[in-house]
């Protein structure tokens, strides 16, 4: 992409050409190289062999960005700053990098699952129409939701490595506007899929508006949008005051709404429960990774001299967003509202570790990041086994009886259930841990304290569900368990991730303290 | 007062002014046209800033491309040409407090921010040259990936809308 545009002007002369550190961002282009060679899939491949031809595009594009992602961890001169300064190449953000592509993968996993059909044949058909019906019988499958997909993981693997804010906000829309699509292609209960799509797109339009006026005030306060070079201007402490806290205000605000931390999390049970289920499973885990990721940089690296004065804010976001999401949770019948309830109590345990602003801060909140992300997508990938007639028992009562019926699926998710809670021995737990340790160790015991209570909270929900599947006589309509192999690759990959990191979960304990070791590039 | 300030403040007031028309108009059409005027008087706003370049893409591609497509989108749909009165909301008096009190806000910002700060004008500060310069060198990557942005967009939009497997015709998602 970048290359045309160094030879059309090199010739010319005037402007020199940009210097482009090809090897170090080589993910993203490869990420987006394969997002463009799936349009052109679309266009230039016959409807019968688009499918065969997309999933194995896919699955190679994001393979061979986590196996580079690895080769650049490998190798040990990845600090440096990519791209004419636009991206930031360093230990943190190679190991979100890896993460988003090995959970992307794995997501991959149930989004190419034809067997559960968790897309619209045609999303343009008006919901319940004729014209909808018969594409549905034809069995046309809407194959450009890889593209899309691919351009989502593309922009969530820019935006926490942007080193400057103009380069955030690009990745941010980039992740954020295929996601928008994809939430509206659900194959069941359209009208619910549709409402969430066009919710999330002016939410997420309102938030993106927000985070671009914080820009332009930090502009205004450092003259340059640069993070390195507005945490220069805040150490010199010259400049105007309100600026730069308007400025902070309202980039978190627009970071916060990504990771639906409460008061802003109003779109994620709403969102997350009319998207077809293998998008929430990405968007649960990568785009929570991704937005982390971006918050911890900016929070890092631009305001690193000012955490006088964001913190009393953050302390107060963290503390109602885990209440928050403990208590709503206790509430829910749906299991995907009840899921995505969780995940905002969780984004409230991962604040605690961005709080500590401490080298074990940021290890701790990567890890919990990497052990999150594939014990929620097992989770979701277990919720689109369980079906009705009318697709998936979403609503908590048809799971009653569910351990009698099917004992192995029920099992599985009852354990990621506890791990969800952080009961000892699975990552959960080991995650929880760390976090919290970086918290006291950085003076925040009150936000710890907080911590735990809402986790005791949350354990409540979580252990009424596995008494549901376990100790409720099942109905005699109940909903049959279907599994197909690459769900059950997808379920038992996060098993596993979710077991090992609690019952081994040095060495990427260690992964992650190597990759914090020296913090962010700027 | 030096000449300049006097235009850019005069182009300022008919940019709000016109601006105000927009939301107030009982005419769709109207509300296109007036939102022509505001968009110019920011091109000349720009101007007056010495940012030539950034003055005629402004007016080529909102006053050219944007509002002319509203107007096309105002034809295509069918909406009814002269006056409307359902286009008040009931809620109109809520929205205008909602915004004046986000005017109030940002004018705040902005005053305690920079107060009485003056900055020199430079001839060529926003020339085709720096500009070009910027995008190119400095910001390649993030205009190389707004091109991708672009085309997501693109292969969104036609999925949304493409009705030709099914035949049928299908406007106004989610009615």
């Amino acid at each position: 992409m970048t290359s045309h545009v160094s030879a059309a002007l090199a010739p010319g002369g005037d402007i020199p050409a940009p210097h482009i550190e090809y090897g170090q961002i080589m993910p993203i282009l490869l990420v987006l190289g394969v997002a463009v060679a799936g349009v052109l899939v679309e266009a230039f491949v016959g409807r019968t062999w688009r499918y065969t031809v997309q999933v194995p595009l896919a699955f190679l594009g994001l393979a061979g960005g986590f196996a580079w992602t690895i080769v650049l961890g490998l190798r040990d001169e990845t600090h440096a700053v990519a791209a004419e300064g636009a991206l930031g190449v360093d230990g943190p953000t190679l190991f979100l990098q890896g993460t988003i592509l090995i959970l992307a993968l794995v997501s991959l996993l149930l989004i190419a699952d034809r067997g559960t059909g968790s897309f619209a044949a045609q999303a343009a058909a008006l919901p319940g129409s004729e014209a909808e019906q018969r594409t549905t019988a034809a069995g046309i499958i809407q194959t450009e939701v890889f593209p899309l997909l691919m351009f989502a993981v593309g922009g969530m693997l820019i935006f926490p490595a942007s080193n400057d804010l103009l380069t955030m906000f690009v990745g941010l829309e980039v992740m954020s506007l295929p996601l928008y699509l994809l939430c509206g292609l659900a194959r069941r209960r359209r009208l619910l899929s549709q409402e969430a799509a066009v919710k999330y797109f002016l939410l997420g339009s309102f938030s993106s508006a927000f985070f671009l006026y914080g820009i332009a005030l930090l502009y205004g306060y450092a003259g340059s949008v640069k993070l390195g070079d507005i945490a220069a201007e805040a150490g010199r402490d010259a400049g105007s005051e309100t600026l730069l806290l308007g400025g902070i205000a309202l980039l978190a605000l627009g970071l916060l709404f990504k990771l639906g931390a409460v008061p802003f999390h109003m779109w994620k049970p709403d969102v997350y429960q009319g998207a077809p289920t293998p998008i929430t499973a990405l968007m649960a885990s990568c785009t929570l990774v991704s937005a982390f990721g971006a918050m911890l940089r900016v929070f890092f690296v631009a305001f690193e001299n000012l955490t006088w004065e964001w913190r009393p804010a953050m302390w107060g976001v963290s503390i109602i967003t885990m209440i928050a999401g403990a208590v709503i949770a206790i509430t829910q019948t749906d299991i995907k509202r009840m899921l995505a309830y969780s995940s905002i109590a969780h984004a409230g345990f991962l604040l605690t570790g961005v709080i500590a602003t401490s080298r074990e801060g940021l290890s701790s909140t990567l890890f919990y990041l990497a052990a999150y992300g594939f014990t929620t997508v097992g989770a979701f990938a277990v919720v689109t086994t369980v079906r009705d007639a009318g697709g998936e028992a979403g609503h908590l009562s048809r799971w009653a009886g569910l351990g009698k019926r099917s004992p192995l699926i029920a099992g599985v998710f009852a354990f990621f259930l506890l791990a969800f809670a952080g009961i000892p021995l699975t990552s959960g737990f080991t995650g929880k841990f760390a976090v919290f340790k970086a918290a006291v160790e950085a003076d925040a015991t009150p936000l710890v304290v907080v911590g735990v209570i809402s986790s005791a909270i949350a354990a409540f929900f979580y252990v009424r569900v596995i008494v549901v599947m376990f100790f409720s006589e099942p109905e005699a309509d109940g909903p049959t368990v279907v599994v197909s192999p690459a769900t059950a690759a997808a379920v038992v990959l996060g098993l596993a991730a979710t077991v090992v990191l609690g019952v081994l979960p040095q060495p990427v304990l260690d992964l992650a303290g190597h990759a914090a070791t020296q913090m962010f590039v700027r | 007062m030096t000449g300049q300030e006097i235009v850019f403040a005069l182009l300022g007031a008919v940019a709000v002014g016109s601006g105000i028309m927009v939301v107030t108009t009982r005419q769709l059409v109207h509300a296109a046209l007036w939102l022509v005027l505001s968009f110019g008087a920011l091109a000349g706003m720009y101007l007056v800033l010495t940012a030539e370049f950034v003055a005629w893409v402004q007016v080529l591609i909102y006053v050219g491309a944007i509002v002319v497509l509203l107007l096309f989108g105002i034809m295509l749909t069918r909406a009814p040409i002269g006056t409307a009165p359902d286009l008040d909301s009931g809620n109109r008096w809520i929205a205008a407090a909602v915004a004046v009190a986000t005017a109030a806000l940002l004018v705040t910002v902005v005053v305690m921010g920079f107060g009485d700060a003056k900055m020199p004008l430079e001839a060529g500060g926003g020339s085709a040259e720096a500009l070009g310069s910027a995008v190119f060198r400095t910001w390649v990557l993030p205009f190389e990936v707004l091109s991708v942005l672009l085309l997501s967009a693109l292969v969104g939009a036609i999925v949304l809308s493409r009705t030709d497997i099914g035949g049928a015709r299908s406007r106004g998602k989610g009615d």
